[in-house]
């Protein structure tokens, strides 16, 4: 990730903004670990009370950061929209 | 279960382990095309050492279960499994039912709060300790700090923490395979195959904290006993048996893993200087230093799973009933995933060790509370310019499940 970022900044931009993705995430699987608000605070948030994480707002995230998220995820909750 | 072609490799023999992990026979099993078959006991088990076979078999409970035989290598009968089942030896929807319950105590945000008691825990045990000039650092550093926090965090009161320090204590020589007290200390009459770790401390262990959480139900407090017990989820909460177990577990898990590595990642320090004043240098560095540390030390080396039907893995046929064995060190080694994976490199990055398990469902529930731990412990030595020394070598537990050290010592200046 952000190998090439100095390289090429503009094209690397450009295909970021192409490149996001829609996440969804599966209430009855997800077991509240709380990793994925850890790792992206503005898609993810876990409810206090019903310990169970939910997708705010659009959901949207380039797809490396969308795909570290999914493979964090320990209950596998997590999915990108389309794959 | 079929046997492989080539000669089966004896990975658990506890001697095997009295010189640290015996990582050049993992070497060699993760070179070998698929899983190598050990025999153990009456029957046997795939041994998985490749860090994604690791991953991928931690993320298939439904295949490899967690809920038949026992998540430790040996089977136990039924009554006894029955017993002892702890949220470590349930699948779904046991497991995830459970899981719910008491996540929402370990969650990042939920672990924040113990910080600053944390802290203090671990000031208080460094100003001693080099007021002294060091030590064995197992005995009077490594092992006090994570016993002290969980007491705190569980709600244990003070003029109780000896006597819990001295339960634990025995449940850690217990993995040895090493039973030091009569069976019916503590007035245990409990068949031994009935409690954890087949210890008498264990029975003490249950009924320690059926009359914590029976105080705590009538008197409620700020802690996470008083949490347990009033655990309500739709009107679900755990049963008598659950309670005792997860109590025992977290004393148990909250204890002996985050002693291991705070021990190898002092050992670390002291053996590789070099990357010790990076961190004494640069504050970043304590983070990626921090993860780098959980890989070295991998405190739990193994956990097995039970096909629950005719599968396959790494393109190596597996039968129904057979035992699989994750080897976390061995996946934390893997050269296909880290650069020069026996250097120790507090800047390594990226890091994704399997020291919390490969992820599923069974991912380390306290993973955010070793971290801060740990973390926590790093910011003091930096703070207070510790440069640790090796002084004798370490004595290794003789133990192919914890990754334990008996002592170890050290001596301490500053840098």
């Amino acid at each position: 990730m952000g190998e090439n970022d100095a390289a090429d900044d503009d094209a690397a931009h450009e295909d970021a903004a192409d490149d996001r993705v829609t996440l969804t995430l599966d209430a009855e699987v997800c077991i509240g670990v709380g990793q994925c608000e850890l790792l992206e605070p503005d898609v993810f948030r876990l409810d206090d009370d019903e310990n169970i994480s939910a997708v705010i707002g659009e959901g949207r995230l380039p797809r490396d950061r969308a795909e570290a998220v999914v493979d964090k995820c320990p209950s596998s909750a997590i999915q990108i929209a389309g794959d | 279960m079929t046997s492989t072609t080539s000669e089966p490799v004896d990975v658990t023999t506890s001697s095997l382990y009295l010189d640290g992990f015996p990582h050049e026979r993992f070497t060699a099993m993760r070179e070998t095309p698929g899983l190598t078959w050990h025999p153990y006991g009456d029957a046997g088990f795939w041994a998985i050492t490749r860090h994604a076979d690791v991953k991928e078999a931690s993320k298939r409970p439904a295949d490899f279960s967690s809920g038949i035989g026992h998540t430790n290598l040996w089977d136990l009968e039924p009554d006894a499994l029955e017993a002892r089942r702890s949220i470590l030896d349930t699948d779904a929807p046991d497991h995830t039912r459970l899981r719910r319950l008491v996540s929402k105590a370990f969650t990042p945000k939920a672990i924040r709060v113990w910080e600053d008691v944390t802290r203090q825990i671990t000031c208080e045990l460094l100003d001693d300790w080099m007021e002294k000039g060091g030590g064995d650092w197992v005995a009077e550093v490594a092992a006090p700090l994570p016993i002290r926090v969980i007491l705190t965090i569980l709600g244990v009161p003070v003029e109780d923490a000896d006597y819990l320090v001295e339960i634990s204590n025995y449940l850690v020589e217990g993995t040895s395979d090493k039973p030091s007290l009569p069976a019916d200390a503590y007035g245990n009459s409990t068949e031994l195959r009935l409690l954890p770790f087949q210890s008498p401390a264990s029975h003490a262990l249950y009924e320690y904290g059926e009359q914590l959480g029976a105080k705590r139900l009538a008197d409620p407090q700020e802690d996470m006993v008083t949490m347990l017990v009033q655990l309500e989820d739709d009107g679900d909460r755990l049963s008598h048996n659950e309670y005792r177990n997860f109590f025992h577990a977290l004393v148990f898990a909250g204890n002996e893993t985050t002693r291991t590595a705070i021990t190898h990642g002092a050992m670390a320090f002291a053996d590789n200087p070099d990357q010790w004043q990076r961190i004494l240098d640069d504050p970043a560095m304590v983070e990626p230093g921090v993860e780098e540390l959980l890989r070295w030390a991998t405190p739990v080396l193994h956990m097995r799973r039970t096909a629950t039907a005719d599968t396959e893995l790494a393109g190596t046929p597996i039968a129904a009933g057979d035992k699989v064995v994750m080897w976390y060190m061995s996946a934390n080694r893997d050269e296909a995933v880290f650069d020069d994976p026996f250097r120790f490199d507090v800047g390594r990055d990226p890091n994704p060790h399997l020291a919390f398990g490969g992820g599923g469902p069974h991912f380390c529930l306290g993973a955010f509370l070793a971290r801060m731990e740990v973390t926590v412990l790093v910011q003091e030595m930096r703070k207070r310019n510790m440069v640790l020394e090796t002084r004798s070598p370490a004595v290794h537990a003789p133990s192919n499940f914890v990754h334990g050290v008996l002592a170890a010592e050290m001596g301490v200046s500053h840098g």
